[in-house]
């Protein structure tokens, strides 16, 4: 029995989902998880850091970090990379100036090998901002129907009115969930 | 900090002899990496309300915690700072799930592998472990995580014996830094609060 055998069953066992989320800084990522667990988002600052949650959810334990987005800080996120079964990319759609930015980061990210069997979930996030772009356009921008090397999906979403949260997760879960925990 | 809810529940921070007899498995200086638990929330899922939130107050600008500023130097607990003393009322061992927040702050030494085990008990009987490895902390970064957990289930009498038993549940935090205790904080918690006013 070899090694991720015997990983995959200690996760079958556990129905274990560790999930990453990142994004550009100011891209909603905090105020998500927040807003995914009925917690308050009236006072939400910057991450400096790290913000994670341990839920139940359908069964699985989720363990959620959400990692700061600032430019200084995304040196660091290799550091989380590590047994991610899940890829959560917050995109400001709002942010019109930045899609570069947030497309060149998404793209190096989808290059790590650590990352390599991770699901990829895209939140358009902001919908309710007026001037907002869509879920379409914003696919477009980051060219996502390039991607060949990730399960993926796009969602337009607003974590100020929880929009699309709950499908998106369960997304995430279900691909996961298909690709680990039922194959023996 | 968002006020809180501190309905029925007041909590009482170090300077207390009890607790202080048991051992501790690591000296304070121990902590070589800074790490600061700056806040400690926990909130009722079920109605969404915050339970209760106690925060540290920020460092001065001279750099020293405001808390020492009025120490006199000879009678300082050197325990006060990790060990905490909960009093709540006995509606709490009737919540289902509830979600702790622990906020902490790193110093300007990266941390790899920080790890938290918490144990509570009641007596002998363990109640709840939590073990759960936060991996790698940027320097001089803040952070947090909560646990969503539901709480475990009681029955009736054991209920009653914790509310009858003050103080005689309690708990353990061991955290490490790569597999190394840095830090070991207690607490002790009594559920008859309110219950002279009944």
């Amino acid at each position: 029995m070899g090694l991720l055998t015997i990983l995959k069953k200690m996760k079958q066992k556990e129905k274990e989902v560790r999930l990453l989320m990142l994004g550009l800084d100011n891209a909603g990522k905090t105020t998500i998880l927040k807003k995914f667990n009925g917690e308050d988002i009236d006072t939400i600052s910057p991450t400096l850091g790290f913000n994670i949650k341990t839920l139940e959810h359908r069964g699985f334990k989720l363990n959620v970090w959400d990692v700061g987005g600032q430019k200084s800080l995304r040196s660091y996120w290799r550091n989380y990379f590590e047994s991610t079964d899940g890829l959560i990319w917050v995109v400001d759609s709002a942010d019109r100036r930045r899609l570069q930015d947030t497309r060149q980061e998404l793209d190096a990210l989808l290059l790590e090998e650590r990352l390599a069997g991770a699901t990829l979930l895209v939140f358009a996030n902001k919908q309710d901002l007026p001037g907002a772009l869509s879920a379409t356009e914003i696919r477009e921008a980051l060219n996502l129907d390039n991607i060949k090397s990730h399960h993926w999906l796009i969602l337009g979403c607003s974590a100020v009115t929880g929009e699309n949260l709950l499908q998106g997760v369960d997304w995430i879960i279900d691909d996961i969930a298909s690709r680990i925990f039922t194959q023996d | 900090m968002t006020s809180c809810s501190c309905r029925n529940i007041s909590v009482l921070e170090g300077h207390d002899t009890v607790a202080l007899e048991e051992d501790y498995l690591c000296p304070t200086e121990a902590n070589i990496y800074n790490i600061d638990f700056t806040r400690f929330k926990l909130r009722d899922l079920e109605t969404q309300t915050v339970l209760f939130e106690v925060a540290k107050p920020p460092p001065s600008d001279d750099g020293i915690d405001q808390d020492h500023d009025v120490d006199n130097g000879d009678d300082v607990d050197p325990n006060a700072g990790r060990f905490v003393r909960y009093q709540f009322t006995p509606q709490f061992l009737k919540l289902s799930t509830v979600g702790a927040t622990v906020e902490f702050t790193v110093g300007d030494k990266p941390v790899t592998k920080f790890r938290m085990i918490e144990r509570h008990y009641y007596r002998e009987r363990l109640l709840k472990s939590f073990d759960f490895e936060f991996g790698f902390c940027i320097p001089n970064s803040k952070n947090t995580c909560e646990h969503i957990y539901e709480f475990p289930k009681l029955n009736p009498d054991e209920i009653q014996e914790m509310i009858d038993n003050a103080y005689e549940t309690r708990s353990d935090s061991f955290y490490f830094v790569d597999d190394k205790l840095i830090m070991h904080n207690k607490a002790d918690y009594a559920y008859n609060g309110g219950q002279q006013n009944m």
